[in-house]
């Protein structure tokens, strides 16, 4: 097993390596001027010679890249040019509220998803079923965005039930700081106002972002009940007459469900990168608005950063996932 | 489902769609907060380092300048300055301040704070100080006495206290405090201010969400009566259009910047909205590629500038637009009206005639902004437009760094690129030297014109003293521009804000950067 973790770790390695070359290669091969961009609209040559001066943007790109694989191996992601902020501390700002938002959107999509996949499964063909399966191509094939825009419509502004976006009211006080996830920090400082205030910001973000997901993992979960409920085990336990609800929520979920969680540990990686779209119609200050700006004003290095963030936790889980099954199927290990 | 069910659910429903009554005023006691919504966030305050529309807007909210710009058309008025001379030979200018000016700490704002940030502007060689650049250098400013600056210039320069408007004054006890190495404070003042404006910070996200208190003894004073006056502003930066559309809607936000025409005219629908409409200032142009292509011949964007059917840019704008009726912003000093083209098919013929591809036959490639509908709207009036002199167009969008970027340089600059300019002061010479050789490999000179007597003109009317001279000196520059044709000039846009009609006190000011607003009158109406 330690050899086997020790593999995948140097794949992720690898990996990193190569996103981090990539990224720069990109980042570098666009005509865009970050120093003229951030210099101004009006700036002479000698300004934008000296954000590029102070930048290090006027040296060859092999020693850019260079300064840039030494800066992160040494814990730094560099500066945005737009704000001279370090990115690094933008992100421990910013990260939080992501995490925030994607552990609710999974969290729901777990909740809802994986009843209403054994429900389909049990009820198969029925109509109950075929509304779970229509539910399950919505979720998957309605863009993100249009979605967003219909709740903030009809849920906001129509019905005035919860708020359009950001995190919290706007001239509301934040809770203290202890994980930088408003809703949690509000829960543990017990200022039950602003978890409420935090929970209704997220309930419309957190659902669009949820829905592909809740989607896939329906599906998944019902494919894989529907085979499970008709293995011989199942049929053995059935005819030794065990309780339909034991049968249905102990014996086959737990049967079904290890390709369910691969599908979760996968999920979480995608829900990360798809944030960007979510956060900037529901202003969400998480990394994918963060990106967005940084990427409109051809900010390279904080878009750099964001994806060196999702890709390492992108890996991660995609690594927790292999390890579980690793862990669970000892067959898999060589593969 | 059963009936009871169903009214049980119903019933569940109504009772949630009144948990929270929504539309309502933020409020601090019983003063409001007004909040202003914008696209574009706020990465850095300080004021030497940046300025756009919303990073003055906000700069405007914690800094006070010497003069200010005020009315319409936009005149000079003082500020910090109460009183200002210029020498005969026009080389030196003498500024009184204010004796009441203090910054928001109680610290004086005296001459010498005057002089450590223009100082610092123009060491920092960021932001504003190429608008001073060649005129100024930091040792030849002088506080005489607590009360009055000197600055001393290079060269007479008569637009120089059209500048001072954008260059704020920051308190050098609390920059000098804060100071990281060599840094002049920067580091510091991206997210903390040291001035004497009319706000001061309370929270701040320069991604999301800036909130802003009153600070009630400001030295200046308010201009509403003290019971009216917000307890503070708050900028929420949000992206896209239709949501900040819906948060005005749902009266989380008072007044919005940015919105789409379409929105717009909606909004008008609503009760309970005001939408603004006033004449703006910022021209568009299609830039035409004078150095690379086919449009390098002056016959052939001749041909072009009368093909184009300018009506259409009316139309697009729903109404709301004025066609320019010469090359200068109708802001600028020494503007003067000329005789533009129009679409007129047989003065483009002739000009085609004329150029070295009298039969057309090729492809021009027209570059927008990537998702401006407007832009790309113009663009198809365009292709519709060449169609008759057989000329085909390629409308590219792109985003706006790659646009730029590409528009550096003759070589990979496009045909035809479309271009707003906005112009930040009434200086003639800001925008003069926009046709000027020394313009090229700027947005606003992707023209890439190159014409020697634009360029002596330029340089001789920016130190001409004598006023009537002057001007006539611009007027001839106005009408070589429009004779060497860099640019189809389109149009300027309305400038248009949506607000809830409880918002007092705004007043457009066409020098505003595209959504900036002067939040310092604006307050909510009681009752």
């Amino acid at each position: 097993m330690l050899r086997y973790l020790a593999r995948r770790l140097a794949y992720v390695g690898m990996m990193l390596a190569g996103l981090v070359l990539i990224t720069f290669v990109i980042s570098n091969v666009t005509p865009a001027d970050p120093a003229a961009l951030a210099a101004g609209p009006d700036a002479t040559p000698e300004m934008v010679a000296t954000l590029r001066r102070e930048y290090g943007l006027d040296r060859p790109l092999p020693q850019q890249f260079l300064r840039y694989a030494d800066d992160l191996l040494h814990g730094r992601l560099g500066r945005s040019i737009q704000s001279g902020n370090e990115v690094a501390q933008d992100l421990a700002r910013y990260v939080p509220a992501t995490l925030q938002l994607v552990i609710l959107a999974m969290g729901f999509a777990c909740a809802v998803g994986i009843p209403l996949g054994m429900l389909a499964a049990v009820r198969r063909q029925s109509w109950l079923d075929h509304g779970i399966r229509v539910l399950a191509v919505s979720g998957v094939a309605l863009p993100a965005f249009w979605i967003a825009l219909l709740l903030q419509l009809v849920v906001a502004v129509w019905w005035g039930w919860l708020p359009t976006g950001g995190m919290l009211s706007i001239a509301a006080d934040p809770p203290p700081t202890l994980t930088g996830m408003v809703l949690f920090d509000a829960l543990l400082a017990g200022e039950w106002g602003t978890f409420l205030d935090a929970a209704r910001h997220a309930v419309l973000p957190a659902l669009v972002l949820s829905l592909p997901c809740l989607a896939s993992v329906l599906r998944v979960n019902r494919a894989e009940m529907i085979e499970v409920l008709g293995s011989d085990h199942i049929t053995a336990a059935r005819a030794h007459g065990v309780a339909p609800g034991r049968l249905v929520g102990r014996l086959a979920l737990k049967n079904a469900m290890l390709p369910t969680l691969a599908m979760i540990g996968l999920r979480f990686g995608w829900m990360l990168g798809s944030t960007v779209l979510v956060e900037t119609v529901f202003d969400w200050p998480g990394i994918g608005l963060y990106a967005v700006n940084s990427a409109i004003a051809a900010d390279f290095k904080p878009v750099m950063g964001v994806t060196l963030v999702i890709g390492f936790l992108f890996m991660l889980s995609n690594l927790l996932v292999d390890l579980a099954y690793g862990w669970l199927d000892p067959r898999t290990r060589g593969a | 489902m059963q009936r009871r069910d169903f009214l049980l659910g119903a019933g569940g429903l109504v009772a949630a769609s009144s948990l929270d009554p929504a539309f309502g005023f933020e409020r601090e006691g019983n003063r409001r907060i007004l909040v202003f919504s914008g696209n574009q966030p706020v990465p850095i305050l300080d004021p030497h380092q940046r300025y756009d529309w919303s990073t003055r807007m906000m700069q405007r909210c914690l800094y006070d300048a010497l003069v200010r710009y005020d009315g319409t058309p936009a005149r000079v008025i003082p500020w910090l300055a109460e009183s200002w001379e210029t020498s005969a030979d026009g080389l030196t200018w003498t500024f009184k301040l204010a004796a009441a000016a203090k910054f928001n700490n109680g610290d004086a704002l005296d001459a010498e704070a005057v002089r450590f940030s223009f100082a610092r502007g123009l060491r920092l060689n960021k932001g504003i100080s190429w608008m001073l650049s060649r005129h100024l250098k930091p040792e030849k400013i002088e506080a005489l006495d607590a009360r009055t600056v000197r600055f001393t210039l290079e060269r007479p320069y008569p637009d120089f206290i059209a500048f001072l408007p954008l260059w704020f004054i920051v308190n050098p006890k609390q920059v000098l405090a804060n100071v990281d190495g060599d840094d002049d404070g920067q580091k510091w003042l991206t997210a903390n201010a040291a001035g004497s404006g009319p706000f001061r910070i309370r929270r701040w996200d320069g991604q999301t969400v800036m909130s802003l208190e009153a600070v009630p003894e400001y030295w200046k004073g308010w201009p509403m009566a003290e019971a009216d006056r917000p307890a503070g502003v708050i900028f929420r930066v949000m992206r896209e259009s239709a949501p900040r559309k819906a948060a005005l809607q749902r009266g989380e936000v008072d007044i919005a910047a940015g919105l789409t025409p379409d929105d717009l005219e909606q909004l008008e629908r609503v009760p309970g909205m005001v939408v603004t409409n006033d004449p703006g200032a910022a021209p568009f142009f299609i830039m035409m590629n004078t150095q690379k292509g086919p449009t390098a011949d002056l016959n052939l964007r001749k041909a072009i500038a009368h093909a184009f059917d300018y009506d259409a840019l009316i139309t697009i704008h729903k109404g709301d637009a004025r066609l320019l009726d010469g090359p200068f912003p109708v802001v600028t000093a020494g503007r003067i009206a000329l005789d533009m083209p129009r679409r007129d098919l047989d003065k483009a013929r002739a000009f085609m005639a004329r150029s070295a591809t009298p039969q057309g036959g090729f492809e021009l490639e027209y570059l927008h902004v990537a998702g401006h509908e407007v832009q790309r709207q113009i663009g198809l009036v365009l292709l519709n437009a060449l169609q008759p002199l057989g000329i085909r167009v390629n409308l590219v969008g792109q985003p706006w760094p790659t646009l730029i970027g590409r528009g550096a340089n003759p070589d990979t600059a496009a045909a035809m690129t479309a271009v707003y300019v906005t112009p930040v002061t009434t200086s003639p010479d800001t925008v003069a030297s926009q046709y000027a050789s020394s313009a090229a490999g700027q947005f606003w000179g992707i023209h890439h014109l190159r014409d020697a007597r634009i360029d002596a003109m330029v340089a001789e009317a920016a130190v001409e003293l004598d006023a009537p001279k002057r001007r006539e000196m611009y007027a001839a520059i106005q009408r070589r521009v429009l004779e060497l044709q860099p640019a189809v000039f389109c149009m300027t846009a309305n400038q248009r804000w949506a607000m809830r009609n409880y918002v007092r006190g705004f007043a457009n000011q066409p020098l505003n950067l595209t959504g900036e607003v002067d939040l310092f009158p604006l307050y909510a109406a009681r009752g």
